[in-house]
């Protein structure tokens, strides 16, 4: 039987363990294979295989039972996820239901999740805009958080890395505050949106510049791209229920795939990590316990090196229920600061209008992506009375009416003959907000899960910097649309919850200090050099920008150093 | 229908993705089916009602493209329950106004009269009847709209453009129907 047991270990014995599939799992596992380690990723989730298993992909309007409406029995047991704007119809099999992964909202936070192979980088909305030095630098020159222990420059190379096998379309705007990065074609403006640009540039003499937003979307295949078996973006504009033609970036198009070719990976679906094992001997870590989704058995597997990508809540969740004797308050929690300094990013307020110019003129097609304003506040030096800057979407659209107010074969005629409307404009707001201490998620012991693990307890919420920021997008957005002669100008804050955003951020905070923070400069626990968090949870401040593609940069350096390290011994 | 048959045959290519795997099914026909709430005199009604809103003329009508039992669904499942309440008390409405009115059935109506009878539920003063007439009228123009006989004979609905051009001359054919989610 000694044998049998041998054998046991060996067969649950791989080189690299990864947690999650989503978008900084998918890379860590292709960068991890690439390299010749044998790799297990771990999903809670079901399996997600490309293009089979994206159910509604190819279903016109009609074929939809309630033409994409979700029925009312559906909304109502799901009062959370219904509020997402890509909750519909075509997309709900990619949503965590609320019922079946409960948590404890200590303050109102609407936590958006997708739980299958791939993640959320199904549903995501694909914009790509790199950080800037002006992010690195963000706490040490304001004086919040703690420092990052990098800087830009220490990540560019990596952006440059994911960029070009991901595919990110973009023009090169040569701004400071929103470098360039490896860019197929940018999409196209409108007129209005071009007129706009144009207007803020002449007035605001370039300090508040409009371009088009950087997004993953192949909108010229190359080489590598083909190789991945993914083609041109089609303009279809239903991202949400799976692309495929692999248009768009996911982890199921393009990083689990190139991994699996390399005949090193194993791919774990109803897995749920339940906590990563810490050897004292040892003195690191040495597995992870997970729970098999099906058959409720708990499990242990077993790797010389750990990558956490469970996505940023959940990977503070599993250090959190990774407890010893040298580790009573959570893997790597020395500091006592996991968990904390939780952020996010606030989408509170927009703004819309209407545009009587070019009327002469339309659009012809759909574009998945919209113009970006960069953010313009506090970038170069400390100008109002809050702290950081929100950047913006914008976009201008024309669309058809027709008059309703008839009956019989006049309706008919009025509905099937369309006039064109007007331009309408718009704006969201993207804020960044603040790391605090009290912006924290715990365990909540006396409440778990359906797998026996204790519940999450998220305790996050606005502050006055986030209100006076709210408060600034709409007067300068009010502003710029004024001047551009924009008319109906309408504001809204809709004081939805954190959390809505889907930008949740850090906990497992990086930083110089081990005394303050989590993880080192290369996203690895300063205790445990082993393990690695290159998610969300890593970040230490939010930026403006769509957090993304910088996550997917943290996995590939990460891995990088990682496997350097292993090779000399060190891990 | 050219188009639509290479959709199709685009779809079979991909992985014949008409058919839901299995982890789907809490969310496919058989599951969100639900039973129908009207008797067949009452769907047959409502299927005279809607026709009276988008009568056949040149091309088809409502009642063709069975526009009355996409309401019933959507009143089914995506609806108060409430509403069911009253789309059978405005049907009862209607017919007993076309009795009183015109001394024969709905169905049995000529078109002035069904549309003069509709109309006038619009202006009626009761909550119940004005919320029976729009929600029927605006399920009915949704239906119809969104059907696939319109929606690839009628109107210009296209799937997968491949393409944005911001800045194009009005034409007549500018006049697109964007995909409702």
């Amino acid at each position: 039987m000694a044998n049998f047991a041998i054998d046991a270990v060996k067969a649950t014995t791989y080189d690299a363990i990864v947690i999650g599939s989503g978008i900084s799992g998918g890379w860590a596992a292709k960068e991890l294979t690439g390299k010749g380690l044998r790799t297990l990723v771990l999903e809670r989730g079901r399996d997600v295989r490309h293009i089979t298993d994206y159910p509604t992909t190819m279903m016109q309007p009609w074929e939809f039972e309630h033409r994409g409406q979700l029925p009312l029995e559906i909304r109502k047991a799901n009062p959370i996820i219904s509020k997402c704007y890509a909750f519909y119809e075509g997309s709900a099999q990619f949503f965590v239901k609320d019922a079946e992964h409960p948590y404890v909202q200590e303050k109102p936070f609407d936590w958006i999740r997708g739980y299958q192979v791939g993640g959320k980088s199904l549903m995501w909305a694909r914009q790509t805009q790199r950080w800037s030095q002006f992010d690195f630098e963000g706490p040490a020159r304001d004086g919040f958080a703690v420092d990052w222990p990098i800087r830009y420059e220490d990540l560019a190379p990596w952006y440059s890395y994911v960029e070009k096998f991901a595919g990110i379309s973009g023009n090169k705007d040569g701004l400071p505050q929103l470098p360039d990065g490896e860019f197929l074609p940018p999409h196209e403006w409108n007129c209005v949106e071009k007129y706009f640009s144009q207007k803020m540039k002449d007035h605001y003499k370039g300090s508040r510049p409009i371009i088009m937003g950087r997004a993953a979307h192949i909108t010229k295949p190359q080489p590598i791209h083909l190789q991945q078996g993914r083609a041109q973006c089609q303009h279809r504009t239903i991202c949400e229920r799976g692309c495929p033609f692999g248009g768009y970036f996911s982890s199921n198009s393009s990083t689990l795939p190139w991994a699996a070719k390399t005949g090193k990976l194993t791919l774990r679906p109803h897995s749920v990590v339940h906590s990563i094992i810490y050897d004292e001997k040892k003195g690191k870590a040495t597995g992870v316990r997970v729970i098999d989704a099906n058959t409720k058995e708990m499990m242990e597997f077993y790797a010389r090196v750990i990558f956490v990508n469970a996505a940023a809540l959940n990977t503070n969740l599993i250090l959190l229920n990774s407890t010893s004797n040298r580790f009573p308050n959570g893997l790597g929690n020395d500091s006592g600061v996991l968990g904390k300094y939780v952020a996010f990013h606030n989408y509170r307020a927009g703004i819309s209008g209407d545009y009587d110019g070019f009327l002469d003129m339309t659009t012809d097609g759909k574009r998945p992506n919209s113009p970006y304003i960069p953010r313009f506040r506090n970038v170069f030096k400390q100008e109002t009375d809050f702290l950081r800057g929100y950047a913006a979407g914008f976009n201008a659209g024309r669309s058809s009416y027709s008059d309703q107010s008839g009956i019989g074969a006049d309706l008919k005629t009025s509905l099937l003959n369309p006039k064109m409307g007007g331009w309408h404009v718009g704006s969201h707001m993207m804020g960044e907000t603040i790391p605090k201490e009290s912006n924290y998620v715990a365990l909540d012991a006396g409440q778990k899960d359906p797998f026996g693990i204790p519940q999450l307890k998220i305790s996050v919420a606005y502050d006055d910097n986030d209100d006076k920021m709210v408060k600034d997008y709409l007067e300068q957005m009010t502003e710029m649309f004024t001047v551009a002669g924009f008319k109906n100008i309408r504001t809204r804050d809709d004081k939805r919850n954190p959390g809505l955003d889907i930008h949740e951020m850090g906990g497992v905070r990086m930083g110089k200090d081990p005394k303050t923070s989590m993880l080192n400069k290369w996203n690895q626990l300063h205790a445990v050099k082993n393990v690695f968090v290159t998610d969300g949870a890593s970040m230490t401040s939010t930026s403006t920008q769509n957090p993304s593609l910088t996550y997917m940069a943290f996995a590939a350096r990460a891995v990088d150093y990682a496997v350097k390290e292993m090779n000399k011994k060190n891990l | 229908m050219q188009r639509r048959s290479a959709l199709k045959s685009m779809a079979v290519a991909v992985g014949g993705l008409m058919a839901l795997p299995g982890w789907a099914s809490g969310w496919n026909r058989t599951t969100v089916q639900s039973a129908r709430f009207l008797s067949a005199p009452q769907d047959a009604l409502l299927a005279d009602v809607a026709e009276t809103i988008l009568p056949a003329t040149d091309t088809p009508g409502a009642k063709a493209l069975n526009v009355h039992q996409f309401i019933q669904k959507m009143i089914t499942d995506c609806f108060e329950p409430t509403a069911q309440e009253t789309l059978k008390k405005g049907l009862a409405a209607v017919e007993e106004k076309a009795r009183a009115t015109y001394g024969k059935s709905f169905a049995e109506g000529d078109a002035t009269q069904r549309t003069t009878l509709l109309s006038g539920l619009n202006a009626s003063e009761d909550p119940t009847l004005k919320s029976f007439y729009s929600t029927v009228k605006n399920l009915t123009i949704r239906g119809y709209m969104t059907s696939e006989y319109v929606m690839t004979n009628l109107t210009k609905f296209e799937f997968a453009p491949g393409r944005y051009h911001g800045c194009v001359p009005v034409t007549a054919s500018s006049k697109t129907l964007t995909e409702k989610k």
